[in-house]
């Protein structure tokens, strides 16, 4: 995992709480190529900075960016779709500008965040229409096509207004597929799916990057990243905190304390326990609730129930208080 | 730069092209004819519309004369229930996707801007024309008084409603509350400021619908001294313009 803002720093590690770099700094770095190349991109609403000073560029391949609500995610999916255009900076797709190039916007697709769609459409006619105004051949065709590959066949004549969240997200990913996309972008597509839907979305944005798609997908759950790809863009308050391998952030999670709460019959015995085996770098006990802090959390795991057992105590819960998102952009953005 | 392979598709992978400009009207028109047509909608406006042919009959039941005749089509008619459900329809038919967030759908695409605008003003106009030049020219035919204030209202009716959804298609496109701006300059600027005097009345689309009732009927009302030419030369200038300023807008516009 690799640490931004520049220089890189080769190995992951945490930020410094950012700070705005100056556009003159930013510039003076050669402008990144790729499928999608963001150079020192910023968007600014007003007084309200969204995405600041961020720069990457992808090809190939599934690519996961990461971040929480409120991060810059969807501004900057669509700065790079042309809906919207950056304040600074510049943002290329397959070489060109897509507010202004209308031939690049035919090679680009995008599943929105929103779940809107129109309703009055059945699943067919929604994608069908997303196909002639791509100007595919054969429309109707790529239309079924396009719903077969998320399961959407069957679904008959019924207006998508009436469909599930899950099924609407199916027929917005169908839509997005019509033109065969040479750059995929992808605003938290997995919303409302069911595993066995989620696991064949994955798969299929699988498909689409080993065939030399860039598939660019957002999400602000972290075990979802951890089966979308190996390469991920983290994101935090509009800047990019980090870009690498996903093994790498985990390996960054893991370096850091997790809180975990334990519900046991004797919590003073199992914290006394877990203190003296090195297991424990702070607890609280309330009641029959345990919290602690711990440096080794899979050590933990494999400890805390024989553990349990050898001292005669009766363990109910092992929950983790703060294995989310939010709480590793804290320490990507903050070191805490 | 990665090779992009096909991926396995029925048929060969498509050729990249770029959606015709008429094929692109074709397709937003569809798409926003079916997204305005809405019962309530409709319904609403046909009973807003029908006040006037009431009206109109029950002039003609009173053997009213010309001059009567003429002020209920240009006071009722042309000053409130064509703007109003050209407003409603031409403000919605880029403002209700704006708003509901499906306008990326045909934003996004390998098309021209203005196809997407001229397909949204003629699904306004194919809504909007029945139901207000059906109930207003039986209006007129119902008031019993020749048959010059009928060919006048069918005229102005169709210049009013070229330019009024025109108008409110760019104020859609450009301003979130099109609605509020639209009843502002229907119920503010041209039925009030713009009857304050010959130089501010050019700018009223008001004062050339009522030009044409005039030229037409030749009743005298005040404030629609324009030639017929002129009449209907400006509305459709004011039109294209609309449709022009609509499509830059829309170009630049931020999407949700």
């Amino acid at each position: 995992m690799t640490a931004l803002p520049p220089p890189p720093q080769p190995t992951a590690s945490p930020l410094p709480p950012p700070v705005l770099a100056p556009a003159a700094t930013v510039s003076a770095l050669p402008a990144l190529t790729g499928m999608i190349a963001v150079n020192d991109v910023s968007k600014f609403f007003g007084s309200v900075v969204a995405v600041s000073d961020v720069r990457f560029a992808i090809d190939g391949g599934v690519t996961a960016l990461l971040g929480p609500n409120g991060a810059g995610k969807s501004t900057l999916f669509r700065m790079m779709c042309g809906l919207t255009p950056a304040s600074r900076g510049t943002v290329r797709v397959l070489g060109a500008d897509p507010r202004t190039d209308r031939d690049v916007r035919g090679r680009i697709a995008l599943v929105p965040q929103q779940d809107a769609l129109f309703d009055h459409l059945d699943a067919h006619g929604m994608v069908l229409i997303a196909a002639q105004t791509h100007g595919v051949d054969d429309p109707e065709g790529t239309a079924r096509w396009a719903l077969e590959q998320v399961d959407l066949t069957d679904v008959g004549d019924k207006p998508v207004g009436k469909f599930s969240k899950g099924m609407r997200q199916r027929v917005k990913v169908a839509s997005a597929l019509v033109n065969d996309p040479d750059v995929l972008i992808l605003d938290e597509p997995l919303t409302g799916l069911d595993p066995v839907q989620r696991r064949r979305m994955i798969a299929l944005f699988h498909r689409l990057g080993d065939a030399g798609r860039c598939v660019l997908v957002s999400s602000h759950v972290l075990d979802e990243v951890a089966r979308l790809g190996s390469r991920v863009l983290v994101i935090a308050q509009g800047r990019l905190v980090a870009t690498g391998d996903y093994r790498d952030l985990r390996a960054l999670m893991d370096d850091r304390p997790l809180r975990i709460r334990l519900a046991v019959s004797d919590p003073r015995r199992m914290a006394a326990a877990l203190v003296e085996r090195g297991l424990a770098t702070a607890v609280s006990v309330e009641a029959e609730r345990l919290t602690l802090d711990t440096l080794d959390a899979d050590a933990l795991g494999r400890t805390v129930a024989p553990l349990a057992i050898e001292l005669g105590v009766r363990l109910t819960e092992v929950s983790p208080l703060d294995d989310d998102l939010e709480s590793v952009f804290r320490y990507l953005v903050e070191g805490r | 730069m990665t090779t992009v392979e096909p991926i396995d598709r029925p048929s060969s992978r498509p050729t990249r092209r770029t959606v015709p400009d008429g094929r692109a009207i074709a397709l937003a028109y569809r798409v926003v004819l079916r997204q305005l047509t809405s019962v309530g909608r409709i319904v609403a406006l046909t009973l807003l519309a029908l006040v006037s042919t009431i009206a109109g009959f029950a002039l003609g039941a009173a053997d009213a004369d010309l001059d009567a005749a003429v002020r209920l089509i240009s006071g009722l008619g042309f000053a409130v229930i064509v703007p109003v459900v050209a407003l409603v329809f031409g403000g919605a038919a880029i403002g209700d996707l704006r708003e509901d967030k499906t306008l990326v759908y045909l934003w996004l695409r390998p098309v021209n801007r203005w196809p997407l605008v001229v397909g949204a003003y003629l699904a306004a106009l194919t809504l909007s024309a029945p139901i207000t030049l059906i109930p207003l020219v039986t209006a007129a035919i119902l008031t019993g008084t020749g048959g010059g204030i009928v060919s006048a209202t069918l005229i102005a009716g169709v210049v009013a409603l070229l330019a009024y959804n025109a108008v409110f298609t760019l104020l859609g496109i450009w301003l979130r509350r099109f609605i509020v701006w639209g009843l502002a300059y229907i119920l503010i600027w041209e039925g009030f400021i713009a009857l304050g005097g010959a130089g501010v009345a050019r700018f009223a689309i008001r004062k050339y619908t009522r030009s044409i009732l005039v030229d037409r009927t030749g009743v005298d009302l005040d404030l629609a001294d324009f030639s017929m030419t002129t009449s209907i030369v400006v509305p459709l200038v004011v039109a294209v313009g609309a449709v022009a300023i609509g499509s830059w807008r829309l170009a630049r516009q931020d999407v949700d």
